[in-house]
């Protein structure tokens, strides 16, 4: 079975002269006609980006999340290394490298953005090297984000501890981690962020905005239960949602209430339901189809029923990421 | 406002994600300005979601159009002026609650209608709805709209809270000081400072903003941002256009009160403040007003700090192009300047001794705004120039439009045995590490003022002492006519005047 860093697009080069292969290949694009870097100009490489794909990652997923990070570099140019273990446990010490670059042509000449990746295809026992090899890959003195994708075990993380304390950020995913991930032993927890969170920034957003209009002690004070169902397909993101959902309450004043997280047949796999209910009859409910991009308030807080349609969306896996990387 | 002072469902998210249920008001809805600007900056906002959940849209102005008219007329601004192509989808929940109320700017009555129609908005929003009021109009018809806002009780909504009333007004905020004061005084009997946002364009845009940033948050620039290193700083606001068909506008205007006194000033304030304490609006604009309240009045004679010039015959972009003079709509006598440079002295610690050129001008050679910090040069002792060595003073140059980004000159050495030097540039452009896709002025502005930032506004004393400045300046050139009026060809870089006024201090305009 071909192995994830076969799977994805590049010229392999030796891992030795990596930079070399770099300059050749947009040599290479440049007589080809095709956009290339102005000298430095265009790869303006603002962060290092470090894409590491967990054992757990096939071919085809390999394929979708380079996808992700090569729409993220066109936004934000920058030096993207992609780590490819090798599955079986008896390969030789090893380790390949391949090189691939684009370049985005925007409203002008001066508006070229070209992006760099480097992948390096490693065995089990040449991970002790591994972190030497990605110094020397990334772009000194800018930072470093680290996006550990699919990683299933938390003793795994002291293997990792140079990307893990140098980077900026560490992003995991949630929907696609155990679900204890949040509570590894991060070496810098502070710095580590869920992806589903951040595609949940609208879904927050739209709450937020709404709920934020009621005076606090309004929401918390009373509350008799909180309540989420959800569809098949939005799981990690319930779970991440409610999370917040109760801890803004709290904040509020909330306590002691009943809760409770279903996922009901009869929903739509990417739909949500999120009510509460009050001792005295106060009530919010709130209803998103992320599929049909149709949500709906329905809230009395005591003045009267407030009826509000809007909008339902999740942020795209790369908005998510410059969601999680930056703000 | 700190995240803790927050409500608990906003806490974690951006400002600008946290705006509230708003009604935007356009005054002036069927101008240029509301299609080729507010519009579309409206438009994207929804496309970025960051516009509230419960976001309406009036348009009003004279012109009775029914509401379906006047969502025709913006979609076709969208189409026409967005950054982003028209999503049918997007712009149809915009759409959904845009709509159009007729009346006169002097009308109280019209303002009743106003009122009531917001009134309607808020009781189907079923809370409390923040009401925007955008005047973009010309200035003549400010002063009645102000007071019908005040009159109808719309101006004073909510005070004391942060969703109370909000008004934007466009420049020119006065044509001199005595009418900047009256302008202001309207204002203060209607509102309070905090619910005016005077705009200028200019402090949305992207390279503005990164100015402070370069300055206040990188140690090696601030220890070299004063006197003992700074030769001199050029602020540049050129345009390639002529006057076109603003004609009867320019007339009564002219490039000191258009650019100067308020796009190029501000640069000015924003390039030699101290730094605020804080990034907090208030810190940020109390340092401004200081630091052009520490600006010297400027010499009018013998040897005056300006030079202005009107544009003669040229060639523009390979064409033969027209003189002021020669424009249609202007007086064959008229001492209009199309062309203003100023020499400005600052008077306090860091800037004694430091000259400021300020110039703007029409029909120049290149459209282009900047600003260059020119810095001493080094005791040539090493490198003579009578040896050959021709060094270059150490520029920053922050380029504000087009090519947004940041150059710096410095010397290095040419590849060879010998050692000779050769000036090199380092660039860092933004179109190229961000895109160029980048929000629009106007959209962070209007933002900024729906959730209550005030920031990258003006506020009404700088206003005043920006105008204090100049206005002594439009005074003397008016009682001077034509007198001393210098003149430059179409597509060139300015008139000689404006070089000599330089070369006096040993300097030279850059032709950036």
């Amino acid at each position: 079975m071909p192995g994830i860093f076969d799977a994805l697009p590049g010229i392999e080069v030796p891992v030795g002269s990596i930079g070399l292969g770099l300059e050749q290949m947009w040599d290479g694009v440049a007589s080809s006609g095709k956009p290339s870097p102005e000298g430095d100009k265009s790869k303006a490489t603002q962060v290092n980006f470090v894409l590491h794909l967990g054992l757990l990652t096939d071919a085809e997923d390999a394929a979708r999340q380079f996808d992700v990070a090569v729409r993220f570099s066109r936004r934000y140019p920058c030096r993207v290394v992609v780590l490819c273990p090798l599955k079986d446990e008896g390969t030789p010490l090893e380790m390949r490298a391949k090189v691939y670059g684009e370049c985005t042509l925007g409203k002008s000449k001066d508006d070229t953005r070209c992006c760099e990746f480097v992948m390096l295809s490693y065995s089990r026992s040449a991970r002790a090297f591994l972190e030497n090899e990605v110094s020397i890959c990334i772009s000194p003195d800018l930072p470093i984000y680290y996006w550990a994708h699919r990683f299933s075990r938390a003793a795994n993380l002291a293997e990792y501890t140079y990307l893990l304390t140098n980077a900026r950020r560490v992003i995991f995913d949630s929907a696609s981690t155990p679900d204890d991930a949040e509570g590894y032993p991060w070496p810098r927890p502070e710095n580590v962020r869920d992806l589903a969170y951040a595609r949940l920034l609208p879904v927050r957003q739209a709450i937020g905005q709404f709920l934020g209009r009621y005076p606090a002690a309004a929401l918390g004070v009373g509350l008799r239960s909180i309540e989420l169902r959800h569809g098949a397909g939005v799981a990690p993101e319930a779970r991440v949602l409610f999370k917040w959902v109760r801890g803004r309450l709290a904040d509020c004043g909330a306590s002691g209430q009943a809760e409770r997280v279903l996922q009901p047949s009869d929903l739509p796999p990417r739909s949500f339901e999120l009510a509460f209910a009050y001792v005295d009859g106060r009530s919010f409910v709130w209803k998103a189809d992320l599929d049909t991009s149709h949500a709906q308030f329905d809230a009395d807080f005591g003045n009267g029923r407030t009826v509000m349609t809007a909008t339902a969306s999740l942020l795209s896996q790369e908005d998510a990421l410059s969601e999680a990387m930056f703000f | 406002m700190a995240d803790n002072d927050r409500h608990p469902f906003l806490q974690g998210l951006s400002k600008h994600r946290g705006a509230p249920p708003t009604v935007v008001v356009i005054f002036g809805a069927s101008g240029d300005l509301t299609a080729r600007k507010l519009i579309p900056a409206i438009y994207n906002l929804a496309y970025d979601n960051l516009l509230p959940a419960d976001f309406h849209l009036v348009g009003y102005g004279r012109k009775p159009i029914p509401d379906d008219d006047f969502r025709a007329i913006a979609s076709k601004a969208i189409k026409e002026f967005s950054r982003r192509e028209l999503d049918g989808e997007i712009w149809g929940r915009v759409a959904a609650r845009t709509s159009y109320v007729s009346g006169g700017y002097d009308e109280r009555a019209g303002f009743d209608r106003l009122a009531a129609h917001i009134f309607d908005i808020e009781k189907r929003v079923g809370s409390e709805v923040q009401s925007l009021f955008y005047i973009s109009t010309p200035p003549s018809v400010f002063e009645p709209i102000i007071t019908n806002l005040g009159a109808s009780g719309l101006g004073g909504r909510y005070l004391g809270k942060n969703h109370h009333s909000k008004v934007i007004i466009e420049k020119p905020f006065g044509t001199d000081l005595e009418t900047a004061r009256l302008l202001n005084g309207t204002l203060r009997s209607v509102f309070e400072e905090s619910q005016v946002y005077r705009i200028d364009h200019y402090l949305g845009k992207e390279t503005v903003q990164d100015l402070l940033v370069q300055r206040f948050a990188n140690a090696i620039f601030e220890p070299l941002w004063n006197r003992n290193y700074i030769d001199c700083v050029q602020i540049t606001v050129a345009e390639d256009l002529g006057v076109g068909t603003r004609a009867g506008y320019y007339e009564q205007s002219g490039c000191l009160r258009d650019m100067i006194q308020n796009h190029t000033t501000q640069l000015l304030a924003l390039t030699a403040m101290e730094p605020p304490g804080s990034f907090e609006a208030e810190a940020l604009r109390d340092e401004k007003v200081k630091v052009l309240k520490a600006i010297e009045p400027i010499g009018l004679g013998p040897e005056p700090d300006f030079a202005r010039a009107q544009y003669a015959a040229g060639m523009t972009g390979g064409k033969a192009a027209p003189g002021y003079l020669q424009e249609q709509g202007i007086a064959a006598d008229s001492s209009t300047e199309t062309y203003a440079a100023i020499r400005l002295s600052i008077n306090n610690w860091r800037w004694q001794g430091v000259p400021f050129y300020l110039r703007s001008g029409k029909r120049l050679a290149r459209r282009v705004s900047e600003i260059a910090v020119q810095f001493k040069r080094p005791p040539g002792t090493i490198f003579p120039q009578k040896e050959g060595f021709n060094l270059a003073a150490n520029t920053l140059s922050f380029q504000i439009q087009p090519d947004e980004g940041l150059n710096m000159v410095l010397n290095a050495k040419v590849p060879g045995l010998e050692t000779r030097t050769q000036p090199v540039k380092m660039s860092f452009r933004y179109s190229t590490t961000f895109g160029s896709n980048t929000p629009e002025a106007y959209e962070r502005l209007v933002l900024d003022a729906m959730v209550g930032d005030g920031t990258l506004f003006i506020r009404g004393d700088e206003a005043e002492t920006s105008w204090g400045l100049y206005t002594p300046v439009l005074k003397f050139w008016k009682s001077e006519g034509r007198k001393g009026m210098g003149e430059y060809a179409a597509g060139s870089w300015g008139p000689k005047c404006a070089d000599a006024l330089l070369a006096a201090h040993g300097h030279a305009w850059r032709q950036p």
